[in-house]
């Protein structure tokens, strides 16, 4: 991806994007670049400025700071209505007055046009995406699916040089969603359109998305690829957001030949990284729940962990066990087999110093 | 409400009395058809045989007539004016913050607050100065004051049913603000502004004392029928009265079909 | 990365930056705001500057004198007998308001409790039905009811109870069911919504609590709908304080009541403008009904105030 950004330009570049509320700052100096036809995720909790900032790229809020191009222009203050970008609604925002054909042909008949041609271009769509039976149906007897791509359908046979979508599966069960991604995905594809995609499901971000950013507080914490992202997650924030991590926050004791040894209030831990930051220095030692095991009995090697049994809950392939360690501190670990554990027991749990990874920690 | 037993008395004495209330309400309009069509030159008991000679009376003399026709003129056109103004206010009110909503919103209020009694004197006062009272169409200027304020609340209440998503889709696809109004708000709001035409035309179509100051030589119905009423008892007024009662009638049905599934929010079929 | 702190305006970003930032906000409060000031401030302060006016030869004048008040005043309780009407007024609006409220108070909890809920709306409609007929084809018709020879009295005729024949026709109570007719449809409407916002599981609450159903009505029903029972008695007061039609065609004009045989003020406004077009001390009368309104108004508004903050 980053070769094809620096031979186009990119469909869209944001520089220091900030949306001022009052005092409250929803969206704080975004700066982004999507490059050609690429899938971007948006993910955060709620309130984090995600949809802000998804509304300022689609003209709806002007942004208090910040530009906005677009394949090289400079939309900043070109109002909603000359964009390229179209918006798909969560709550789809179909026009109830007219039939399924009639809303995906809106945005093709608000200037003077050639009826055969939009009538032509709204058939091909509605095939694209599905929709062809449904032509002359009214929305209110559309579900939930055929809605989504009735919105998808309106927005795309406009030939948008953008799309953005704001949660756009988040109606759907979980069935559905999960085709429907797959849907998206295959059409996106074949159109080659970016898409910016805003969520708060990892799921649906991590599996379609090339490029995943995730915000907090109006400030974007990481873009990275999916893989990237869930194998290291660069702040405190992504690390607890993204996937089931135990993080330890501890202090660099002592640097070794590739690794690192980090103090932490239950002991200590044993971390390999080619980068290892400087005696002292705050951290936070980031390991998923999958890659802790039981403790090999009668070991007492390294980054071993002994605990109290606190819980267990039983997801089908797996078990998530919930431990506490002696300073209180909660851990979780994933594991295939069931443990000869009681609750209030004590237990153990291990990983291999390569399976961890370092973030810098608050100073 | 369904879970209360079959035995409790209340239920009774409840439809006793709403059969009371009902039979209250609709006595004069039963007395007003009813003797519209008996020969009874003072309306009572016994009746004295079918006739419809008070509908003969009431079309060949033609005071009355005129004066409906007056009505029908002033009041469609009050109603169409005071209901486009109404979704125009409504929409702003609507979609728009801005200073001084409240107060501009309880001035829009006042005049149906005011008595008409006062709003009357007022208005011949300035007519009066401006040589238009007297004339229907100082009735026609006087009553979309008063019609507004309805109207509006009936069209605030359907575009606040509205998601703001709606019109910003539209935006999105590339309408103007302006074909965004007219061809998705619009039409999302027309059962309100069906409602809403409705209750203004009944409120001009009924309104009396504004109508009896300004008028003049030209009244409407309820100005004429006042005006035969303090002369003498008249059984065409019975006569007109049946006609009026038919045409409120299909106001009503109209009424039921649109403004109470707004005002109770019970339809199935709400957006 | 260059940070630009502020946007330069395009001339092309003026239409619409932000979806409350549009020339339609001036455009289309515009035409209200116009027709408003023209045709309703405009007369109002017109009504109360040309109480100040005179009249000479038939002619008003333009004048600032208080000579219209003066008069007014003068005969206030004796001759004209304004402030006795203005009594009257109060009486037969105060009285109309609190039998209009509680009749159909009984007939919105009537509906909302005794009719299944699926005949709700229809056993509404019916409630409100006559309020679509014309007013003064509707006081016509109490006329014929309850005038001496009229219906009622013919009906009673025919079974031969004449001994007990009404005769209710030319009093202020024949002007309160004209009233009272006329207000029912609305205050039903204002109760019944103000009951429907009721939450039902309190009720339900109150008499799993082992409230008889006279308790749960006292304790959770009333104590609840105390606002809307307000609204609906201020707005009945204040049409009753307006409405000169029923007192004229029911009440005879002047009609007897506890008080004596005095024209509501309102008529009176109507008949003293129809025998003079003093318009200027017609304006003076209507200034003091405005006066007094607000003083009802306002009392409503704090009686309301008080009951909503008892119940919530």
């Amino acid at each position: 991806m980053a070769a094809a950004m620096t031979t186009t330009t990119p469909d869209l570049e944001l520089l220091s994007i900030t949306k001022q509320f009052d005092t409250f700052t929803a969206v704080d100096s975004i700066n982004l670049k999507v490059g050609r036809g690429e899938f971007v995720a948006i993910m955060g909790p709620s309130g984090c400025g995600k949809t802000t900032l998804l509304r300022i790229l689609a003209g709806l809020e002007t942004a208090s700071s910040g530009q906005l191009y677009i394949r090289g222009k400079d939309v900043s203050d070109v109002p909603v209505n000359q964009r390229s970008t179209r918006l798909v609604w969560q709550n789809y925002a179909l026009f109830p007055h007219l039939d399924v054909a009639g809303n995906i042909a809106f945005g093709l008949t608000l200037k003077p046009h050639d009826k055969a041609v939009v009538a032509g271009k709204v058939k091909a769509m509605a095939e694209l995406v599905g929709l062809s039976d449904l032509m002359g149906r009214k929305i209110s007897q559309l579900s939930g699916g055929q809605k989504q791509r009735v919105a998808l359908a309106r927005a795309l046979v406009t030939e948008p040089e953008i799309l953005l979508l704001d949660e756009p599966l988040s109606a759907l069960d979980a069935h559905l969603r999960i085709r429907m991604q797959g849907e998206l995905r295959r059409i996106q594809q074949q159109l080659g359109m970016a898409f910016i995609y805003v969520t708060h499901n990892q799921v649906e971000a991590f599996s379609m998305a090339d490029r995943v950013v995730v915000m907090n507080k109006g400030r974007i914490e990481q873009i990275d690829a999916p893989e990237e992202m869930y194998a290291r997650p660069k702040t405190e924030f992504v690390a607890r957001f993204v996937g089931t991590n135990n993080l330890f926050a501890g202090r660099i004791q002592e640097v070794g030949q590739g690794h690192v040894i980090v103090h932490c209030a239950h002991g200590q831990l044993v971390v390999s990284t080619d980068d290892p930051p400087p005696i002292g220095a705050s951290v936070f030692v980031v390991v998923q729940a999958d890659k802790l095991t039981p403790a090999p009995t009668g070991v007492a090697g390294e980054n071993r962990l002994d605990a109290t049994l606190r819980g267990r809950e039983y997801a089908g392939s797996h078990n998530i066990y919930l431990l506490d360690l002696v300073d209180g501190t909660e851990v979780k670990m994933t594991v295939p087999q069931v443990l000869p554990v009681e609750i209030n027991q004590s237990a153990t749990a291990w990983f291999s110093p390569a399976n961890a990874s370092l973030i810098r920690g608050a100073a | 409400m369904t879970a209360i037993s079959k035995a409790n008395p209340w239920i009774f004495l409840g439809r006793l009395w709403l059969g009371i209330a009902y039979a209250f309400m609709f006595l004069p309009l039963v007395v007003l058809v009813l003797f519209s069509f008996q020969k009874n030159r003072f309306p009572g008991f016994p009746l004295q045989g079918f006739t419809l000679q008070w509908y003969d009376k009431l079309f060949s003399d033609g005071t009355l007539l005129n004066a409906l026709g007056n009505t029908m003129i002033v009041s469609p056109a009050a109603a169409t004016i005071a209901t486009v103004i109404a979704f125009f206010a409504a929409y702003a009110f609507n979609r728009f913050a801005f200073r001084g909503k409240t107060v501009f919103l309880a001035l829009v209020t006042l005049p149906i607050l005011i008595p008409p009694l006062i709003l009357g004197v007022g208005f011949l006062g300035l007519l009066a100065r401006i040589h238009l009272s007297g004339t229907l169409f100082a009735v026609f200027l006087t009553h979309v004051v008063l019609i507004t304020a309805p109207a509006l609340a009936i069209i605030q209440l359907r575009l606040a049913q509205m998601p703001a998503s709606l019109e910003e889709a539209a935006w999105d696809l590339g309408a103007t603000e302006w074909q965004a109004v007219t061809k998705v708000v619009l039409p999302f709001a027309l059962p309100g502004i069906f409602g809403a035409w409705l209750l203004a035309f009944t409120f001009s179509f009924d309104e009396f004392i504004i109508a009896w100051f300004v008028s003049g030589f030209q009244p409407t119905l309820p100005v004429a029928i006042y005006s035969v009423l303090v002369a003498a008892i008249d059984p065409s007024l019975n006569a007109i009265g049946t006609i009026v009662f038919g045409i409120s009638c299909l106001v009503l049905i109209g009424l039921e079909l649109v403004l109470l599934p707004l005002l109770v929010g019970r339809s199935k079929n709400q957006s | 990365m260059t940070t630009v702190e502020t946007v330069t305006p395009t001339s092309a970003a003026k239409r619409m930056k932000t979806p409350n930032d549009s020339p339609l906000k001036i455009w289309f409060l515009a035409p209200l705001a116009i027709w408003l000031t023209v045709l309703f401030l405009l007369p109002l302060i017109f009504l109360l500057w040309i109480g100040f006016w005179r009249v000479e030869n038939f002619q008003t004048i333009p004048d600032f004198s208080l000579g219209n008040y003066a008069e007014i005043f003068s005969s206030f309780f004796s001759k004209s007998r304004y402030g006795l009407a203005l009594i009257q007024s109060l009486w037969v609006a105060i009285t109309t308001a609190f039998f209009a409220t509680i009749l159909s108070y009984m007939v919105a909890l009537s509906i909302a409790f005794a009719v299944p809920a699926r005949w709700q709306r229809l056993a509404l409609l019916f409630a409100i039905a006559p309020f679509w007929s014309s007013y003064v084809l509707r006081l016509y018709s109490w006329q014929t009811i309850l005038s001496r020879n009229g219906v009622i009295n013919s009906v009673l005729k025919q079974f031969g109870l004449s001994d007990y024949r009404i005769d209710v026709i030319y009093t202020q109570i024949a002007t309160r069911i004209g009233l009272i007719h006329y207000l029912a449809p609305i205050l039903i409407v204002i109760l019944y919504v103000s009951i429907l916002a009721i939450d039902k599981v309190l009720i339900e609450a109150a008499r799993e609590l082992g409230c008889t159903r006279w308790q749960a009505f006292t304790r959770v029903i009333l104590p609840l709908s105390r606002f809307g029972l307000m609204t609906a008695a201020s707005f009945a007061v204040i049409v009753s304080l307006g409405d000169a039609l029923s007192g004229n065609l029911l009440g005879g004009g002047a009609g007897t009541s506890i008080l004596g045989k005095l024209p509501t003020y309102a008529s009176m406004i109507m008949s003293d403008y129809s025998s003079s077009t003093n318009l200027p001390r017609t304006s003076a009368l209507a200034t003091i009904l405005i006066v007094v309104m607000v003083l009802a108004l306002a009392a409503g508004f704090v009686a309301a105030d008080r009951a909503r903050r008892r119940t919530s």
